[in-house]
């Protein structure tokens, strides 16, 4: 019991947060969420238009060309998270010249959001009236002039919640990167809060990780409002 | 204008094939409302997307103006199509874009200039009756309005063609007939080709010239409207001009009408065109010296015409019937005698 309420006095005490380095941290969390989701943003939507326009009755369906893309998209998706990271460590070098850092974390960030963000992309475009397609077609419109126009504009607020949805995902997913050294709040929760036995440095890591979330999940509902016409 | 020749569509699916489009051949003249009419599943639906390239016949070919849509590359279809435009029965309008952005896309995929664009969007919105609308969003308006949109953005690029996909089908009475008056407006004024589809025989009658009966993939009668309506042959024609005509009342009545008026023949008038507007029947009547109960009667309008029928109760000889149906056939005025 006497543990118990010396333990909790730790944690509400502050004793310990250096407040610089939670400030740093914090930007580094937010620079991963955010290279990384704008990457995502961008190769999901790519993935998700060619499972789209790829599968059964659609404008170009391809059942070579939905098999290898489904095939990798699951892949990815099945691969944890933290053994994607160790997997990717050579390719990571390669690319980023380092595999420390919030850089050495970034490809991996993306590559294991963007298959999930991927198929949120193809269920938000499945959900278009296959009328409005049809007229598009009606009208001349090639294959990209659809994807511009008719697939990207239609299913806009599926995409923004979906990538709301990742977003929320890859703060998560930093926070384990940060375990490993890609620094960041998960990297100062465990390095000083767990290793150090600092709980208040946990605590505040936790308060400023749920701030950020909460901030992404009212800036999506926003957004996704805000586009929906219908 | 638009030339089918013995086209023949047919889907493959993993069970069975099936023949949606059978051997059709027809013909429709420019600035001509052709009607196409079937129950579902005639294959209406397939043949009207043949016309623009949405399907592609499974042998045969479909002809519009001088060119052959069933061999035409790609790239020309595409643009082929910007002159071929189409209205749909769900609108299948873009929620995403406001009134005029909609009736904006077609020009946008012809690569019309964005000044031209707007000039041409608020004609067309005049020209539907939506003016004060052009920022509202699909949402925002009825039935009837989003359908004028759909019908303002397949007129933006000046189409020859128009086809009309069961337009009127998810609307009510009332806001079917202004679309329809919308679309003999649009014809007149821009010489427009229409051909429709619906399974409704009143938009047939109210608006089209000729008209084609479908069933089962195939054309089963076509001719001019009033010829399809005054005496049609094939039983689902017939079924389709009874539905209209609702003719169905009157012959559950006739075994009343007989008790009331034992002695007397039941007769049927059927009068077309400017006939139907002469007093004929009554000039007759007063020639013979007469008398003659009215059971029920019918005019309806064509597009150009009008035509109906009178029943009638009539105390009368067989010769004199005779000489009347003489009579009566010479001012072109059918006479049928109903059966006892």
């Amino acid at each position: 019991m006497n543990e118990m309420i010396k333990e909790l006095t730790t944690m509400f005490s502050f004793e310990n947060v250096k407040w610089d380095a939670v400030w740093e941290a914090t930007y580094e969390t937010l620079y991963m969420t955010v290279v990384a989701t704008a990457f995502t943003f961008i190769f999901g939507i790519i993935l998700g238009i060619i499972l789209f326009l790829a599968s059964k009755s659609e404008v170009k369906a391809s059942k070579p060309v939905y098999g290898v893309t489904a095939f990798l998209v699951n892949l990815f998706r099945a691969i944890p998270f933290i053994i994607l990271i160790i997997l990717l460590i050579p390719f990571t070098k390669v690319l980023m010249g380092t595999i420390m850092g919030p850089n050495g974390a970034i490809p991996a960030l993306i590559i294991g959001s963007a298959p999930f963000y991927a198929r949120l992309v193809e269920i938000g475009l499945k959900e278009i009236d296959k009328g409005v397609i049809e007229a598009a077609e009606s009208m001349g419109a090639g294959t990209w002039t659809i994807i511009w126009k008719v697939l990207l504009p239609e299913s806009m607020p599926a995409l923004i919640s979906g990538i709301t949805v990742t977003a929320i995902m890859l703060v998560g997913s930093t926070a384990i990167a940060g375990v490993i050294g890609a620094g960041g709040l998960g990297n100062l929760a465990y390095m000083v809060g767990f290793t150090r036995n600092q709980s208040d440095v946990t605590l505040v890591a936790t308060i400023v990780i749920l701030i950020i979330v909460f901030i992404i999940q009212i800036a999506g509902d926003f957004f996704s409002k805000a586009v929906d016409k219908r | 204008m638009i030339d089918i020749r013995n086209v023949t569509k047919i889907f493959k699916t993993k069970s069975s094939d099936i023949q949606a489009v059978d051997d059709v051949s027809m013909n429709v003249t420019q600035g001509e409302i052709f009607g196409v009419i079937g129950y579902s599943g005639a294959g209406k639906s397939t043949l009207i997307r043949l016309l623009n390239g949405l399907e592609l016949p499974s042998s045969g070919d479909v002809v519009i103006g001088e060119d052959v849509i069933s061999k035409m590359s790609k790239p020309d279809l595409r643009k082929k199509r910007q002159k071929v435009s189409m209205i749909f029965q769900h609108f299948n309008l873009l929620w995403s874009r406001t009134v005029a952005e909609n009736i904006s896309f077609p020009l946008e995929i012809a690569g019309v200039p964005k000044k031209e664009r707007q000039k041409r969007v608020q004609e067309l919105v005049e020209l539907v009756g939506l003016t004060g609308r052009e920022d509202n969003y699909p949402s925002q308006l009825s039935g009837g309005q989003k359908q004028r949109v759909g019908i303002a953005r397949a007129l933006s690029n000046e189409p020859k063609v128009l086809l009309c996909d069961e337009a009127t089908s998810a609307l009510d009475p009332e806001t079917t007939d202004e679309v329809l008056d919308l679309l003999v407006k649009i014809r007149d004024e821009m010489n427009l080709t229409i051909v429709l589809i619906t399974h409704e025989m009143h938009v047939i009658r109210k608006i089209c010239d000729r008209g084609a009966v479908m069933e089962n993939g195939r054309i089963v009668e076509t001719g001019p409207v009033l010829k399809l309506f005054q005496n049609p042959e094939h039983s689902v024609t017939k079924r389709f001009v009874k539905d209209d005509i609702n003719d169905e009342e009157t012959a559950l009545s006739f075994d009343e009408v007989r008790e009331l008026f034992p002695t007397s023949q039941i007769l049927k008038f059927g009068f077309v065109g400017s006939q139907s507007k002469a007093p004929i029947v009554s000039q007759v009547v007063k020639k013979y010296d007469l008398d003659l109960n009215i059971l029920s009667g019918n005019i309806k309008r064509t597009n150009n015409e009008s035509y109906g029928h009178l029943y009638v109760a009539i105390d009368v000889d067989d010769d004199t019937l005779e000489r009347l149906k003489t009579e009566l056939s010479d001012h072109d005025v059918t006479v049928e005698v109903e059966d006892k």
